[in-house]
């Protein structure tokens, strides 16, 4: 029987629930508490730093978990989130920027364009870019 | 730079050899270490393997490469 031949890395496994959804969801659970915690200190103080940089270090594994999934994937599943990257990012950049012109000339209204607020929409082009490259490989 | 990958297209046997040795695609997949979404892909043509993966495959089925793959028989007279 041959062996994986088409992973550079062999010694990869499949990632478990736990890079699918406990990495993830611990991600959410720092955000969530960055956002608490910002709002019940004064801003611009100590606390108020620790709490907005809370999530980083989540969010380093959050990247960390992406990587080894996509390196234990065979050559057609890392193409496929190659291609729904390349569809992804360049969204991802079009929606930042466009929220930013329209904060800029105004359309701020009820802080519907902060950050805070953008970051899961940007998550809706990589889904959709997925599920496109699924869709040209099936 | 002309990117002949890319423009031809390539035709495959994949389907046959399976079925003549009665494995299922996930069976296949199996045995390449692949996922059943991959053997679906290349035998619908709808994908190519890389050169790993069609060695492994002509050593799998104990052919050569060209007995399992060959460029489009339109593609093949034409030049770069």
């Amino acid at each position: 029987m041959s062996a994986a031949v088409s992973d550079p890395n062999p010694k990869a496994k499949p990632e478990s629930l736990a890079g699918y959804i406990v990495v993830p969801g611990l991600f959410l659970l720092a955000y969530a508490g960055a956002r608490g915690g910002i709002e019940n200190v004064e801003p611009g103080s100590g606390a108020a730093l620790a709490f907005a940089l809370l999530p980083v270090p989540f969010f380093a594994f959050l990247i960390y978990a992406y990587v080894r999934a996509v390196r234990s994937m065979d050559e057609l599943g890392r193409r496929i989130q190659l291609e729904g990257l390349a569809f992804a990012f360049p969204i991802a950049l079009l929606i930042v920027f466009t929220a930013g012109l329209l904060d800029l000339a105004g359309f701020h209204g009820s802080q519907d364009w902060d950050l805070p607020r953008l970051w899961p929409l940007m998550l809706m082009p990589y889904w959709g870019g997925i599920v496109l490259a699924h869709r040209r490989y099936s | 730079m002309s990117r002949v990958a890319d423009t031809v297209p390539m035709k495959n046997r994949l389907r046959v050899l399976r079925a003549e040795r009665d494995w299922s695609q996930a069976e296949l997949a199996e045995r390449l270490g692949v996922s059943r979404q991959t053997v679906n892909a290349i035998e619908t043509e709808k994908y190519d393997p890389s050169l790993p993966l069609a060695f492994a495959l002509a050593e799998l089925f104990a052919l050569s490469i060209e007995n399992i793959f060959q460029p489009e028989p339109a593609a093949r007279n034409t030049k770069p």
